[in-house]
């Protein structure tokens, strides 16, 4: 779009992206979209008890031009549609969704006309959020994961490539794991399937597998 | 008001009688069960054992009622399903008392004692009579509270059915269809008391019963997927089906079994796009509610991994490469158009087609080769055949020969035809008629088959190839069955091996005319029947007219849209004819459906001709023998992918429609269409409606219908005499082989009969042949081997089945009839 | 509405300062849920590993969303996985179409499928919150073998199903952890 797209991959250009992912991701600012149950627990985790503002996100923005943060929490009608892409438009850049609930996500159990079977037919999701409602700390859990993510978005194309050139992958560990405290680190991944400490996992669908029966 | 009383008195008429069940007045035909008094009142009588089409048994007591006779009742309820109605009786069904209600409940809760609770897990669950009935008539609440009898589980009845005993509740309808229908006894009930249990031959000492041969091996009943249907708790259970999944996942579809010429009406049932089982329909015109092991169970062939799914062509390499519809239609259009124009093409169509896709390629063969040379008899043939199906066969109906007249018929004469691998359905209604009819079942055959033992036939043995002196000397020889074939409802049964032995269909109609029995043609594959009608024949046309018929051409050139005189006159080659004609290059392009050369009266010359023809243009569902040979391949579509009609043996129209959808595959009728439109044709076989409805409106019916004067003049051959040291053989394919309809079914191919070599004693003495041992049939094309078996086949005769599992034509080259060599021992 | 009513609204506010914080500092510090709470699906073993799912698909059919996807497969002499006849070849569950209502738990005949805690499942991929069996079937734990192996622990199914306590602690599986699904199976 600007300027970072015709820039060079250098040292100081990385150090200008780390920068700026620093200031974008602890002032993420949720744009309002509570659309159903989901929405109640969005709530709560922005009041007292979770207290989203210890991450710079206290304020729910009303104005879509002063948010960067989607947060898609419920089932997205066929007629909610058109309106939430709207609202995104009007994002200003950078902008990220997070889909919240397996009802934005993939329709849940609403298999039907009625219900968006998934929110990423209308906008692109950066975050998936299972969960019927998902419960405040896994809310939390997503926002960090999303965290993690901005932290590490290349700054332009050119950032980009260096980066998939290095092989780089983004690991999603569980929050509570990433973010625990060296004491209390041993007491959580006893807590924690062994197989999802790493956050990365061998799922695919195996396809193959299907058409061989 | 007052009304003038209503005479209650209603009449009785003759045979009937009049009760009173539930409080209403009834009149029931005489010999009518209680059980189906009630049903036709709308009152269902819970019932296991009760079969309509079974014996009934009152093995599980369910159908308990109160019955009052003479005003005097019965001092206990009765079971409903066996006894029959008389007149004044008074009965009582669960509706209206409580007696019968709480003997019900009763006896429900005596049969749930042993039964496992494991509906969730059963292939029964959601289709269980004992689940429903135990939801509808039964006690919320059980009062044993000890341990249920177990057995190890499953055992197995054969490869394909599974029996879990603790599920049974000994209703015997299994050992009742296996005894009384099919007749291979081979289950049973074993011990008494509460161990009694179904059991097998291998679970129980009885092997002199009848339930096997000879040589004590257990018999493989065709039937035997039956039992799994009429289980009503689950008992039994399909190997390939078992767990698989359940019925309230699966979508079931009415289609027509496509194996043989028997047209059962079967369901099948699939989910996630594929057919998970197959069940026979309820027809009672047609199979009744049967079907056979292989209708049931062969139908995986469709979800092969090696399944033709793109079009494929030969490129300069000399391999089969993927290619585009486009492409592959492009090269098989250019090079048949330049075919036409040469030499022509011909059409071998095979025995698995619909009559949508046989009539495609009538008009594919008519109007875009303009040739007549075109055949659906993949299999020996002769000219004599062609013009009995031209005189007795094409346009007939139910209304000639049915199931329903076989039923009737007091005598049934099967020529050159084995009921039970042919066409099983057929020895079904047989063995139904002999049975509870008294229909008297003739075989003109070799041996004492199973067919005909089970059909408790006579045997008028012959040598193989004497078939026709035997059908002449029935008016010498056989005093009784002449007689018998003389009464009104007899019939004739010709299968289509009597192709193989000359003037055999000469005799048959000679025999006919001086009888007046009606002849019907029984072939085995389930698509000549309706080939035969589309005109997929090198001398006829749809409908059956004869192709050299001038005005019967000119009529379809207009109902085809075609410029008059541009139908080819000349009657065209048939298979063989074709065959020789592409080896010696007079033929430039062959077009081939469903096509096995093994099966072919020459399967070495038929290679042949396929590798030495210019052009071969393959329509598959799989690689076969002709797609080695094939320039371009195109990938059709099996029967559960598309809609069509079968005719079946007696000219019954057996529609079908599509069972899974958006595959993307394309039936015959289509793909020939759109290869016509290639060569600037058009067949208006786009889908199989519109070539039905195409057919229905062009089919000309032949103006002279009747017998054929040159078939009485044609004397039947007399045997040739076997030299020295030879026998000669009798040979057909039975019902379970390696067919490449069978194929992935590792538990049907379980049930298939052993291929063994039968011969008498006496032959084998002559031959130095022991019993027990392996012998060796041979020419100076191959041999085979096999174990023997003794059997009273006529001396110097033996048989071997024509796939065991290698082609005998294939080994050998030679086919039922020919003179083989016989030795001891493996060659 | 008195005069001092909005001193009073900042009264609240004020005392507030003064009270305990209420805030859990979670991705810090974490506060497990209720024990019964539904979190992500494992599959379960019996004490020698072998898997107690038996492919029956109970559980996908008892889901309202449609969120499990599971075939069967034969138990073989050579490659066993569970105790009997099958096993489930293919086990599928889509997170984001489940919500964890335990329907399929409930369905669940032989207690292979049960729900554990752990809920931090967010991902940015869709395909990987598609969890494969591999994903759900539980560690092996003391004692166990990985599947496939032959029934170690008896003759028969049945064996496995009516001593299964009897036989994990014969096994060593260390007291406390359960090859059962929870502490509750021990009440049941």
């Amino acid at each position: 779009m600007g300027l970072e797209e015709k820039l060079p991959s250098g040292v100081l250009l990385a150090s200008v992206e780390k920068l700026a992912n620093w200031s974008r991701q602890s002032s993420l600012w949720p744009a309002t979209f509570g659309l159903a149950c989901c929405a109640i627990e969005m709530m709560t985790s922005g009041g007292p008890r979770y207290d989203l503002s210890r991450f710079g996100m206290e304020v729910f923005r009303a104005s879509p031009r002063q948010a960067d943060l989607m947060i898609v929490a419920g089932r997205v009608s066929q007629k909610m549609a058109p309106v939430l892409r709207q609202i995104y438009d009007q994002m200003s850049e950078p902008k990220w969704v997070l889909s919240m609930g397996v009802c934005a996500s993939s329709g849940g159990m609403f298999n039907n006309y009625a219900i968006v079977q998934g929110v990423d037919h209308i906008v692109p999701v950066d975050m998936y959020l299972p969960g019927c409602p998902p419960r405040p700390e896994m809310l939390i859990d997503a926002i960090m994961k999303l965290h993690e993510k901005i932290k590490h978005e290349p700054m332009g194309p050119n950032r980009a490539k260096l980066k998939a050139e290095k092989g780089e992958e983004l690991a999603l560990p569980p929050s509570s794991v990433a973010h625990a405290s060296a004491k209390t680190r041993d007491e959580r991944l006893r807590t924690v399937p062994p197989n999802e400490v790493e956050g990365k996992r061998s799922s695919t669908i195996p396809l193959q597998l299907l058409e061989e029966r | 008001m007052t009304i003038a009383p209503e005479n209650t008195e209603t009449e009785v008429p003759e045979g009937h009688v009049k009760l009173v069940v539930d409080g209403e007045e009834v009149i029931a035909p005489e010999g009518e069960l209680l059980i189906r008094t009630a049903e036709r009142l709308g009152t269902v009588i819970p019932r296991f054992c009760d079969h309509p089409l079974l014996d009934p048994a009152g093995a599980c007591r369910q159908c308990l009622v109160e019955v009052e006779m003479n005003g005097r009742p019965m001092p206990k309820p009765q079971a409903s399903c066996t006894m029959t109605v008389a007149d004044g009786m008074v009965v009582k069904t669960q509706k209206s008392s409580r007696v019968a209600e709480k003997a019900q409940e009763g006896v429900m809760e005596l049969l749930l004692i042993n039964h496992p609770l494991d509906c969730p897990i059963c292939d029964k669950g959601g289709e269980c009579p004992l689940q429903n009935q135990a939801m509808a008539h039964g006690r919320s609440t059980s009062r044993f509270v000890d341990t249920k009898r177990t057995f190890p589980k499953p055992i197995s009845i054969s490869t394909q059915v599974l029996l879990d005993r603790e599920r049974c509740v000994l209703c015997q309808r299994c050992t009742r269809f296996s005894d009384q229908i099919a007749g291979d006894p081979f289950i049973d009930l074993l011990e008494r008391g509460v161990h009694q249990q179904i059991g097998t031959a291998e679970t129980a000492d009885i092997h002199n019963s009848a339930s096997h041969t000879s040589s004590g091996t257990p018999f493989q009943s065709y039937f035997s997927g039956n039992t799994i249907q009429i289980c009503p708790v689950g008992a039994l259970t399909s190997a390939a089906y078992r767990f698989r999944s359940r019925p309230f996942d699966l979508v079931s579809s009415p289609s027509v079994c496509e194996h043989c010429s028997s047209g059962c009406a079967l369901r099948t049932d699939f989910r996630r796009g594929k057919v998970m089982r197959r069940l026979a329909g309820d027809d009672p015109d047609v199979n009744e509610e049967w079907s056979c092991d292989k209708g049931r169970f062969a139908f995986r062939y469709a979800a092969a991994k090696d399944r033709i799914r793109k079009p494929m062509v030969r490129d300069e390499s000399g391999e089969l490469v993927e290619a585009s519809w486009t492409e592959a239609l492009r090269r098989a259009a250019d090079a048949l158009v330049a075919a036409r124009e040469s030499n022509g093409a011909g059409v071998l169509t095979g025995g698995r087609l619909t009559v949508e896709d046989a009539y495609a390629y009538t008009k594919f063969a008519r109007i875009t080769l303009r040739s007549n040379d075109i055949d659906f008899r993949a299999r020996p043939h002769s000219a004599e055949e062609l013009d009995f199906l031209a005189s007795s066969v094409v346009g007939t109906t139910p209304e000639h020969v049915s199931y329903a007249s076989l039923e009737k018929a007091s005598a049934v004469l099967c020529v050159a035809f084995e009921p039970e691998d042919e066409s099983p359905i057929v020895f079904l209604r047989l063995r139904k008629a002999a049975r509870d009819k008294g229909t008297k079942v003739f075989h003109i055959g070799q041996w004492t088959t199973s067919s005909v033992r089970k059909t408790f036939g006579e045997l008028l043995a012959c040598e193989p190839g004497g078939e026709a002196a035997a059908v002449d000397g029935i008016a010498e020889h056989a005093k009784d069955l002449d007689a018998a074939l003389s009464s009104d409802d007899a019939v004739v049964l010709v299968g289509d091996r009597a192709a193989e032995v000359p003037g055999l269909f000469g005799a048959v109609t000679r025999l006919a005319e001086r009888t007046g029995t009606r002849v019907a043609w029984v072939p085995r594959r389930a698509g000549e029947r309706g080939a035969l009608e589309a005109g997929a024949v090198p001398t006829l046309l749809p409908g059956g007219a004869p192709v050299s018929d001038a005005s019967a051409r000119a009529t379809l050139e207009t109902s085809w849209g075609l410029d008059s005189g541009t139908m080819p006159a000349e009657p065209g080659r048939d298979t063989a004819a074709m065959l020789a004609a592409a080896a010696s290059g007079e033929l430039d392009a062959l077009v081939v459906g469903g096509v096995d050369p093994d099966d072919l009266p020459d399967p070495a010359a038929a290679r042949e001709a396929l590798a030495n023809v210019g052009f071969v243009l393959s329509l598959e569902m799989r690689p076969s023998a002709v797609t080695e040979h094939a320039d371009v391949v195109l990938p059709i579509a099996p029967v559960d992918e598309k809609t069509g009609t079968f005719l079946d043996w007696e000219g019954r129209v057996r529609p079908f429609s599509i069972t899974l959808e958006g595959t993307g595959a394309l039936p015959d009728c289509r793909v020939l269409d759109t290869l016509a439109v290639e060569m600037d044709a058009d067949l208006f076989t786009q889908t199989a409606q519109a070539a039905w409805s195409d057919f229905s409106r062009s089919r000309v019916v032949s103006a002279h219908q009747g017998s054929n004067p040159d078939q009485h003049s044609r004397p039947a051959a007399s045997t040739p005499d076997t030299p020295d040291g030879t026998v000669r053989l009798a040979t057909w394919r039975q019902l379970i082989d390696n067919g490449s309809l069978q194929v992935e079914e590792p538990h049907l191919a379980g049930t298939a009969r052993d291929a063994v070599l039968r011969m008498s004693a006496a032959t084998a003495e002559r031959h130095g042949v022991t019993r027990g041992e392996r012998a060796t049939i041979s020419t100076e094309r191959g041999a085979l081997t096999l174990p023997v078996e003794f059997t009273d086949l006529p001396d110097d005769v033996v048989w071997a089945p024509a796939r065991s599992p290698e082609s005998i034509r294939s080994v050998l080259g030679a086919g039922h009839g020919a003179s083989v060599a016989l030795s001891g021992g493996a060659r | 509405m008195g005069m001092f009513d909005p001193l009073k609204g900042f009264g609240v506010t004020f005392a507030t300062m003064f009270k305990k914080v209420v805030t859990e500092q979670y991705p810090e510090d974490f506060y497990p849920s209720a024990p019964r709470w539904h979190g992500r699906h494992q599959l379960n073993r019996h004490p020698d590993g072998l898997e107690k799912c038996v492919g029956c698909e109970l559980c996908a059919w008892a889901c309202p969303a449609d969120a499990i996807f599971v075939e069967g497969a034969d138990n073989t002499e050579e490659e066993r996985y569970s105790p009997g006849e099958r096993y489930g070849f293919d086990y599928q569950i889509n997170y984001l179409r489940c919500i964890g209502c335990g329907l399929c738990i409930e369905a669940c005949p032989t207690r292979s499928l049960t729900m554990v805690n752990f809920y931090e499942l967010a991902d940015d991929d869709r395909r990987k919150l598609i969890y494969t069996k591999e994903d759900l079937m539980a560690p092996l734990l003391p004692g166990m073998e990985e599947p496939p192996h032959p029934m170690r622990l008896g003759e028969n199914e049945q064996d496995y199903y009516v001593q299964g306590p009897e036989l994990a602690r014969g096994r060593g599986v260390p007291e406390g952890e359960t090859v059962e699904t929870s502490k509750e199976e021990a009440i049941q």
